[in-house]
């Protein structure tokens, strides 16, 4: 075949044609296009923006946050600059709260239990009339377990109790138990104690895990960046003690290694030697304080815990040399702590002198009751919940005819899992008002689910740790996607019926009269003026519209303390004090943690926080506890062992991970695995940790505690 | 276009304060809930997430009690001399001279990785399955970063939209869009920190904090020696942290003479 020469330019120019002509590229950018433009993939709704403001009770001390909008449709949650307790920030459990509207494990509406794990849908109504019957018939043999101490949900609660005649209104355990039972109890202090970080120089986080998740995180956090300029000289010392590298300690400029349940010990170590500098307090028991600290010598403190005299000498010298120092005692998993530790750390605060000064400990008003009949929150406080159960699994006390459960899993979440699943199993009837499918709703009789916090009318009085009284109102950012109805209306709606007179007929109106309430105390919407600048300048604004801020998500906030009549050192339950070194059945001591990220009691870990996982902590169905390599030699295991911890109570499951910055005789061990219920994301990843956290009767306070829990460590 | 970044009006970077920054993964977050990344099952595995912000644990390699630890969050360096913008066949990432911002442009990616692969520092991710959001849930995607199918790389923008955003309200505001105050566009990840380690501004802007922070004797960069000049930079008082952001010799001390003048590759 030969080629012409007009063959030859046609070649030419069909080539050059091709190439210099944009159809060839338009066509391949258009495959590229095409080829990703799957039907199955959703398109991006567009519409105007907004941002509402909205409360997330994702966890106990609450969130405010900000709801961005898409044409009215919830898109994504920031945080709340005005609010003094976001700033802007937002801690990693409710930073998904929108997309948590859809979670795979939300219950889409009201389901009676038909066999064995099996449920089936019914209407509001039938719910409702069966709730009210069940509610005759038990009367006095009802229970109530919240997971939400701050809203004012609870008062609607122990209202109808009281109108039954039961008491039995639990909280789940919290910080503010065992701050209540120290502070007020022992040490004979008014008020719940609260702290004032933002004024403060120096910092001891004794225990507490203060910048992760004890009290108000998000508010701890962002008075630890502002005392920490970047790049410039720190305007705050801030100390840490824990049996490992916390994420508090991580960023603290002191580290001390105690051990779970040393505390107390460390802080009488201290007192020790501030006393042998000179310092004192007016209380009436200081003599005895005082010679119970003398006994607490370097030497002493050393042989009992293992930190070091020089250790303790720093950490003396930072708080005395500081103008504001301040000690923060907490549990790490803040609940189940030992009110011996907190109590041994607030008489250092008495002894630093910081009680009601800026930068200090202040003590802070309860907000005013509403709900006809309802307990006030120092008086729930004092219901303790595992104490009850416990007595319920031994038969010592009745097991309630009817149990109601509302934003909380005790199935998953107390400690010694097994005892106190028991205790719940003799409950008659169980009404889970749950939104999502959790452990608790799983086994329950009836579910009624709650809204998200997003979707229903709530409110947040003063999180425990917060260094000013505060109050913020929750509005409906949308409305429920799944059938749910607010279960403190379902509960007035029931009084109503069983013939209780609480006084509202809804929650909408509950919290206008608290508003109102609000309204007619000492305080200021938040904003322009933040407490802690008010508390620093000894005065506060006046006068602003109360309810227009709070209806605008602003806080309002009162630097008001209780005065207080002559605060005791509790010398005579510290003398009680004293480390126990683990015996040799039994001879390691387990250190849990509480992270946000992984979820709190009540909220599995949302699937958007899988990525905030390291591998030292979970990876798969596996989840890992923590040891140093000498501990892990004494006890014969090595990297990626599988494991069961145990203790008298139970035992779980992990992975071994050589963690060097946890102190020997210790495992850490994270909260927020071993799921049963929920969904995919959820279920199945590692174990549940609370299954081995032993209860114990603290002597001297009789408080249920789980702060130095020994356990053993063995293959398999 | 690829190239020296130094000659841009404005440079968008950021500054990680390493001594103020807890581990606690809000940025993480918020980060893929703005960017609308899919919730995976696999998320927790640190080879098959999609999420464009990661962070990481740093440990000195002591026994105890001199162990210590720290966290390092990594969103995208936007190196000012980009290896992963020169490496694309198809002209799907560039170096965008107004900000310096690497972006993606997704339909046009055709997924061979190789920018991935010139990447020193993972910050880009490769979509192995379709995103598949819970029933319901994409119901909260935002406007701003369109979704991904499966074949594409994508990798963080400093929240571009978010610069948009702020231009459009500083110009009906009768403010100058080319040279914003502080704080006027910020990333998600940086707004909801709650420590605020995270400190974003443009570092050519002499009063945006950010630029005081990069020239702060103790900011340094994420390999800065292979000369990419990130526009991400470290602050960090401790000096085995340093030692971790780059490769040293034995020997070196990572105070001194570290500094590149970048530049040296690409």
């Amino acid at each position: 075949m030969s080629l012409t020469r007009r063959g030859f330019l046609f070649v030419l120019g069909a080539g050059a044609g091709v190439t210099f002509s944009p159809v060839l590229w338009k066509l391949t950018d258009d495959v590229s296009i095409w080829t990703q433009n799957w039907s199955w993939i959703p398109r991006l709704q567009y519409g105007a923006l907004a941002k509402k403001p909205g409360l997330s009770k994702a966890f106990g001390g609450g969130a405010p946050v900000q709801v961005l909008t898409v044409a009215g449709r919830p898109a994504e949650a920031l945080g709340n600059p005005d609010h003094p307790l976001s700033q802007g920030g937002i801690p990693a459990v409710a930073a998904p709260e929108v997309q948590m509207l859809y979670k795979e494990a939300r219950v889409k509406g009201p389901m009676k239990k038909v066999g064995d794990g099996k449920f089936e849908p019914i209407a509001w109504e039938d719910a409702e009339a069966m709730l009210a019957a069940k509610l005759k018939e038990a009367g006095a043999a009802t229970a109530m377990i919240t997971g939400d101490v701050n809203g004012t949900t609870a008062e609607v609660f122990s209202g109808l109790l009281k109108g039954l005649g039961s008491s039995d209104v639990y909280p789940m355990p919290c910080e503010q138990q065992t701050a209540a039972k120290g502070w007020q109890d022992v040490m004979g202090g008014r008020g719940t104690p609260g702290f004032d970080i933002e004024n403060s120089d120096c910092i001891l986080a004794l225990g507490a895990d203060l910048l992760e998740s004890w009290g108000t995180p998000v508010r701890n956090a962002k008075a630890f960046g502002r005392t920490r300029p970047t790049g410039e000289k720190p305007g705050a010392t801030w100390i840490a003690c824990a049996p490992l590298k916390t994420r508090t300690v991580a960023v603290a400029d002191i580290f001390v290694a105690v051990p779970p349940g040393g505390e107390a010990t460390f802080a009488l170590g201290l007192a020790n030697m501030l006393i042998a500098a000179g310092a004192s307090t007016g209380a009436a028991d200081f003599d005895a304080f005082k010679s119970l600290a003398a006994g607490y010598t370097p030497a002493k403190v050393q042989d009992l815990i293992g930190v070091t005299p020089e250790a303790l000498k720093k950490v003396a010298e930072a708080l005395r040399a500081a103008k504001k120092p301040l000690v923060v005692p907490g549990s790490a998993i803040s609940q189940g702590g030992s009110a011996v530790a907190f109590v041994a750390g607030m008489a250092l605060n008495l002894l630093l002198g910081n009680v009601g000064k800026p930068g200090g400990v202040r003590a802070l008003p309860e907000l005013p009751t509403v709900v006809s009949g309802a307990l006030s929150r120092d008086k729930l406080l004092d219901n303790d919940l595992v104490a009850w159960l416990s007595a319920v699994e031994s038969g010592k006390k009745a097991a309630p005819k009817l149990l109601m459960v509302y934003e909380a899993n005790p199935r998953y979440a107390l400690p010694a899992a097994a005892k106190l699943g028991a205790a719940l199993d003799k409950a008659g009837f169980v009404v889970s008002f749950s939104s999502f499918m959790d452990e608790t709703a799983a086994k329950a009789d009836l579910i009624m689910p709650n809204p998200l916090s997003l979707e229903r009318y709530d409110d947040l009085q003063t999180p425990y740790g917060s260094g000013f009284a505060s109050y913020t109102l929750g509005t409906p950012v949308t409305k429920p996607v799944a059938n749910a109805k607010s279960s403190a209306d379902v509960l007035l709606a029931a009084a109503q019926k069983v013939g209780v007179n609480l006084g509202f007929s809804s929650f909408e109106a509950v919290l206008e009269a608290k508003m109102a309430a609000v309204e007619g105390l000492s305080g200021f919407i938040a904003g322009e003026t933040q407490p802690w600048q008010a508390i620093a300048q000894g005065s506060a604004p006046m006068g602003a519209a109360v309810a227009d801020g709070l209806k605008k998500g602003k806080a309002w906030a009162s630097i008001r303390t209780v005065e207080q009549n002559g605060i005791q050192t509790g010398a005579a339950l510290l003398a009680k004090a004293g480390f126990k070194k683990p015996a040799a059945d039994f001879p390691l001591l387990i250190a849990p943690l509480f992270q946000l990220n992984m979820g709190t009691p009540s909220m599995a870990m949302p699937e958007y926080n899988l990525p905030t996982l390291q591998e030292s902590e979970a990876k798969g169905a596996a989840m890992y506890v923590g040891l140093n390599a000498a501990t892990a030699k004494a006890v014969g295991v090595s990297q990626g062992d599988t494991v069961t911890v145990s203790s008298e109570a139970g035992s779980f499951k992990a992975r071994v991970d050589i963690d060097e910055s946890v102190m020997p005789g210790v495992v850490a061990a994270y909260l927020g695995f071993g799921h049963t219920a929920w969904d995919k994301f959820a279920k199945g990843r590692g174990d549940n940790v609370n299954k081995a956290l032993a209860i114990a009767e603290e002597p001297g306070t009789g408080l249920s505690t789980w702060a130095a829990v020994a356990v053993k460590i063995a293959k398999g | 276009m690829a190239g020296n970044a130094s000659h841009f009006k404005i440079r968008w970077g950021m500054a990680i304060d390493l001594d103020k920054c807890t581990g606690c993964g809000a940025c993480v977050v918020s980060c893929q809930v703005e960017n609308n990344n899919a919730p995976s099952m696999d998320g927790d595995d640190k080879l098959r997430t999609v999420n464009w912000l990661k962070v990481y644990r740093l440990e000195n390699g002591k026994t105890f009690p001199d162990a210590d630890v720290a966290y390092l969050p990594r969103p995208c360096m936007q190196c000012g001399n980009p290896s992963c913008v020169p490496v694309c066949p198809v002209v799907a990432t560039d170096k965008n001279e107004e900000g310096g911002i690497v972006s993606q442009v997704y339909p046009r990616c055709i997924g061979c990785r190789y920018c991935m692969a010139a990447c020193p520092y993972h910050s880009r991710v490769f979509n192995w399955f379709d995103p598949v959001w819970p029933k319901g849930m994409e119901k909260t995607l935002t406007p701003f970063t369109s979704t991904r199918p499966r074949g594409v790389v994508e990798k963080c923008h400093f929240c571009h939209h978010r610069w948009n955003m702020a231009k459009e309200k500083a110009r009906k505001d009768g403010l100058d869009p080319m040279s914003l105050p502080e704080d006027a566009y910020i990333p998600a990840c940086a707004e909801v920190c709650p420590t605020g380690a995270l400190v974003f501004g443009d570092l050519n802007n002499h009063d945006h904090q950010v630029y005081k922070l990069a020239h702060s004797p103790y900011a340094r960069r994420l390999l800065e020696r292979l000369g990419g000049d990130p526009q991400v930079y470290y602050v960090s008082r401790r000096e085995w942290v340093w030692k971790q952001l780059d490769n040293y010799l034995p020997g070196e001390d990572p105070a001194h003479g570290t500094k590149a003048k970048g530049g040296a590759h690409g």
